[in-house]
């Protein structure tokens, strides 16, 4: 099963909803039932009903014997949010092999909206952003929605560049519950900036995660000679050589990712490097154990 | 090593080419995208870098194939043996099989030195034997096969042609141009002096050709009846007078008895003392000679090596006296007495000149005359001018001399051609015109020398652009001229045999020259007594005739088959003997074919001229004189020759197109990979 959370098999499965329930669904069966983690399936107690409950949670048996309302409380069950923020800009759509860093992109995020929304019950929202948000869908735990987050993912498409600032600022409007934001980009911007610009998010008590998602050619470039780089997103090229791209850059690349994780823990924001060859479950992983912390 | 054609190895300078590919591709490399290049520095480029060559191992192999086609084209060659390779070469056997080699066992120590040869070559040299006499024949095809040479050479048998070394610089040409493989030549010969051409440079050799010289047997005395002068046709014996000349080559003084046969009698013999070395003549006077076609031969007694050069045969046609028809006009007994004069004192007198007028001529059956004269005749009636040509058209021979009379009329009769004009030069200040053109091929014009003092004081002139001029005067007008009709011939002399258009009469030169044109025009200039082995026979005087011809040899057989007797027009004599021909205008001849007796002298050639020879052969370039580089032959197998590396070159360069394929393939695999 764990095979299943592979990205290249996962490219192989065309509907982006089963994509989500095989990883979700795999990685809940290797955890096992850890005790580390608490399931929204597994009953915890009763509380009185409220108004604006969820109908569907009331336990019609207790009512009809106590005639009082009560709603089921499971493990997990905090009325919790997830909203995940997907970088859609240009360099997304790199790859050194069959996975463009979007696609496992959008792979973590159906997978993450699929384990919040089936089994946690969390409402998820949706930002798909570039230099602008160019698409949003509202935190929801209705019937449907997960399919209307997996339509917005399939729809968004690599294009333009990246801005974090006026996305994310125009994110904080609605951030208005407490709850956890993801965000999935590959972050080429300077790390300070970068955590000036989601910091704001964690108001309300957020929890705000970073996936930097990177193809491993980007990490560890191969230039037979001297190459001439197209920049995707500016369109601007370089010509490079081989000494350069071996030395100079990968010590560069390093200390970027290393000063994006520095600075993000400074600002008590979670931050984790994805590499494209790699399982999902980093992620699903990561997910959960901010979502029990928070229990 | 050396390069038969080195300016291909400019073709060198085309590796610029790839070397200025590689550089330029290395500063215009394919763009490949990337996600940010938010990382990178741009001062990071390198100038040094930038003018370093990618794909070394690629431009080595280019460089490599340029350089092997460059080397391919400039045909590399080394001398030697290439290692594990036999040496290529084509081995060439001539074997003189020419008079000389008679003599003595020479023919014999030729064939055992060549057969030894056959038996130490490689198994896969291809030989040949080529039998050099007359000609070169070549007696096998190209082969390896020891057998097939051996038996070749053992077929080999003495001929009586006569042996020319030119003919081994020719055959050497020509196997030269027909094979790229190196030549050795390998010649057994006696070596005679008289073989070599008084040119060297004619023995030239073509590249590529080494000659081995064999010299066999020894220098060995010999006599011989050098030549034999014989009238080829007498009509009165008492006057006929035969010269034998005898001579000895490296032989001392001794007294030689000469014999004369006439049809295998004996009809004459004398004594000669021959002195060492030399020569010596006997006169036969005399002889009884029978009517018709005589066989005659001078011999001498026989003490040497080579018997068939002690006799000499001829051939002498014996007939009556033939008579010419001499036609004037009835006022002019003047130079019918001058022509008769000059006829009747000839050597031979074979000639009756009858002398009848025009109006005579009228009656006269043509027939019975070989051939006719119109001296300065002014016209002739019509029906007289038919006769006289269709008698021409039939094989009759005219000579018309237009003199003062003729040059009146528009046109010369017979002959056919307008009178233009005539021109007496005693008006000139020169008074007169000189012969200063003779065509000394043409047999009545005879050596200019005889024509000096000549004057010429009027001509005819004519318009006869198709006839063949035998004498021209100083101002080019011709004096003689001369063109065939039907199967016969005219001859027209511009001016008259008198005294007033010219003072011919008045010389010596006159005899020589009527003497002359009435030999050739009565026939009998067109034969002679003997000829040599080798020399041709006309068989078909006319191609146009259908009949057959045939050739009785010496040994009595027919040589012709039926092929060759329905269509050869000459046929060469191969053997010494007397041959009776069947013409294919059914007339009958006989000819004595004599051995040449250049093949008498059996003095060898120097042994520095044929050093010389060798060497200049082993070289390929010309025997010049005083170039004293003499190379001695090795053995067969050990020797250095030079072989060609063109073709390894281009298998190189094969061999490193491929591998430039397939490591551009790689290469070219690896940038696809890196622009995705």
């Amino acid at each position: 099963m764990q095979n299943l959370l592979d990205p290249a098999v996962l490219n192989a499965i065309s509907g982006l909803d089963l994509v989500a329930s095989t990883v979700v669904d795999g990685f809940v069966s290797g955890l096992h039932r850890s005790a580390d983690f608490g399931f929204s399936q597994e009953f915890a107690e009763y509380r009185a009903y409220a108004p604006g409950d969820d109908l569907r949670h009331v336990d019609w048996n207790v009512y009809a014997r106590s005639d009082r309302a009560y709603i089921k409380r499971f493990h997990g069950e905090t009325n919790s949010q997830l909203m995940l923020l997907v970088d859609a800009s240009s360099s997304m759509g790199f790859t050194s092999h069959a996975l463009t860093k979007f696609a496992y992109v959008r792979f973590i995020a159906a997978a993450l909206a699929y384990l919040a929304t089936r089994r946690q019950r969390d409402a998820t929202g949706l930002v798909i952003f570039g230099d602008t948000v160019r698409d949003f869908v509202p935190p929801a735990t209705r019937q449907g929605h997960l399919q209307r987050v997996l339509a917005a993912l399939l729809a968004a498409q690599p294009q333009a560049n990246t801005s974090y600032a006026a996305p994310l600022l125009h994110l904080q409007s609605f951030l208005r519950r407490r709850g956890m934001v993801v965000v999935l980009s590959d972050f080429y911007a300077p790390p300070a900036d970068i955590v000036r610009a989601v910091a704001p998010l964690r108001i309300h008590g957020n929890e705000v995660v970073l996936f930097q998602v990177l193809d491993p050619e980007e990490l560890r470039p191969r230039v037979d000679g001297s190459s001439m780089l197209v920049d995707l997103e500016t369109g601007a090229q370089l010509e490079v050589s081989e000494d350069y791209v071996q030395g100079r850059y990968r010590e560069r690349i390093d200390a970027h990712v290393a000063d994006l994780g520095r600075e993000a823990r400074r600002a008590g924001v979670g931050y984790h490097l994805l590499q494209t060859d790699q399982p999902l479950d980093q992620a699903l992983l990561q997910y959960l154990r901010l979502r029990t912390g928070r229990d | 090593m050396g390069w038969l054609a080195p300016g291909f190895l400019l073709g060198a300078l085309a590796i610029a080419v790839p070397v200025w590919l590689h550089l330029l591709k290395r500063s215009s490399s394919q763009p490949r995208q990337f996600s940010s290049l938010m990382l990178f520095e741009p001062q990071t480029r390198s100038t040094t870098r930038r003018r370093r060559i990618d794909h070394w191992l690629l431009l080595l192999l280019r460089i490599a194939v340029l350089l092997l086609l460059a080397a391919a084209f400039a045909e590399p060659f080394v001398r030697g043996h290439l290692p594990g390779a036999a040496p290529e070469k084509l081995l060439v056997l001539a074997v003189d099989d020419s008079y000389s080699m008679r003599a003595g066992t020479r023919l014999e120590e030729a064939r055992r030195e060549a057969l030894a040869i056959v038996a130490a070559k490689a198994r896969d040299t291809r030989a040949q034997i080529v039998a050099l006499g007359s000609r070169a024949a070549a007696l096998t095809e190209q082969t390896q096969d020891a057998d097939v040479l051996s038996t070749a050479l053992k077929s080999i048998a003495p001929s009586d042609a006569r042996g020319s070394l030119v003919l081994l610089a020719g055959l050497a040409r020509t196997l030269a141009a027909g094979t790229q493989m190196p030549i050795e030549l390998h010649l057994f010969s006696d070596l005679q002096a008289t073989g070599l051409p008084p040119d060297l440079s004619e023995l030239r050799l073509p590249p590529g050709v080494t000659l081995v010289l064999h010299k066999v047997g020894q220098p060995t005395p010999n006599w011989t009846v050098e030549s034999v002068a014989a009238p080829a046709q007498v009509w009165d014996p008492a006057k006929t007078r035969i010269v034998a000349t005898v001579a000895g080559f490296g032989t001392p003084e001794a007294t030689r008895t000469v014999t004369l046969f006439i049809d295998g009698r004996s009809s004459g013999q004398q004594s000669v003392k021959v002195p060492a070395s030399g020569r010596a003549s006997v006169v036969f006077a005399g002889a009884e000679i029978p009517y018709g076609l005589v066989r005659g031969s001078v011999q001498i007694d026989g003490a040497d090596a080579l018997r068939a050069d002690d006799s000499y045969d001829f051939v002498i046609l014996r007939s009556e006296r033939v008579h010419a028809l001499f036609v004037h006009q009835g006022s002019d007994q003047a130079t019918g007495l001058f022509f008769r004069s000059a006829i009747e004192s000839a050597a031979d007198a074979a000639v009756v000149l009858d002398a009848v007028t025009v109006d005579q001529l009228r009656t006269r059956d043509l027939s019975s005359y070989a051939f006719v004269v119109l001296s300065d005749v002014a016209g002739l009636p019509a029906a007289v001018e038919t006769h006289l040509a269709a008698w021409v058209k039939g094989g009759g021979r005219l000579l018309i001399s237009a003199g003062t009379a003729a040059a009146q009329q528009r046109r010369v009769p017979v002959f056919d051609a307008p009178i233009t004009g005539s021109h007496d030069y005693t008006r000139d200040d020169t008074r007169f015109a000189a012969v200063a053109a003779v065509d000394e091929a043409y047999a009545p014009a005879g050596p200019l020398a005889g024509w000096q003092g000549i004057k010429v004081f009027y001509v005819t002139r004519v318009n006869a652009p198709q006839a063949q001029a035998g004498l021209r005067l100083a101002d080019q007008t011709p004096l003689l001229l001369e063109k065939p009709l039907g199967q016969g011939r005219v001859l027209l002399f511009t001016t008259g045999f008198d005294r007033l258009t010219t003072d011919l009469p008045l010389h010596p030169q006159f005899v020589a020259f009527v003497d002359r044109l009435a030999t050739y025009l009565s026939g009998r200039g067109s034969r002679s007594s003997a000829l040599n082995v080798g020399d041709s026979v006309e068989l078909r005087p006319d191609p146009a005739l259908r009949g057959s011809a045939d050739v009785l040899a010496p040994d009595g057989t027919h040589p012709l088959d039926l092929r060759e007797a329905q269509q050869v027009r000459s046929w060469p004599l191969p053997a010494a003997g007397f041959y009776v021909l069947t013409l294919a205008d059914s007339r009958h001849d006989l000819v004595a074919a004599n051995i040449s007796r250049l093949e008498s002298d059996l003095t060898p050639a120097g042994d520095d001229k044929l050093k010389l020879w060798e060497a200049a052969g082993s070289a390929g370039a010309a025997p010049a004189p005083g170039t004293g580089a003499v190379t001695a032959p090795t053995p067969i197998g050990s020797e250095e020759s030079a072989h060609n590396l063109w073709w390894y070159a281009m298998c190189l360069a094969l061999v490193a197109v491929v591998a430039e394929s397939l490591v551009a393939s790689r290469y070219l695999n690896t940038l696809r990979e890196s622009s995705k």
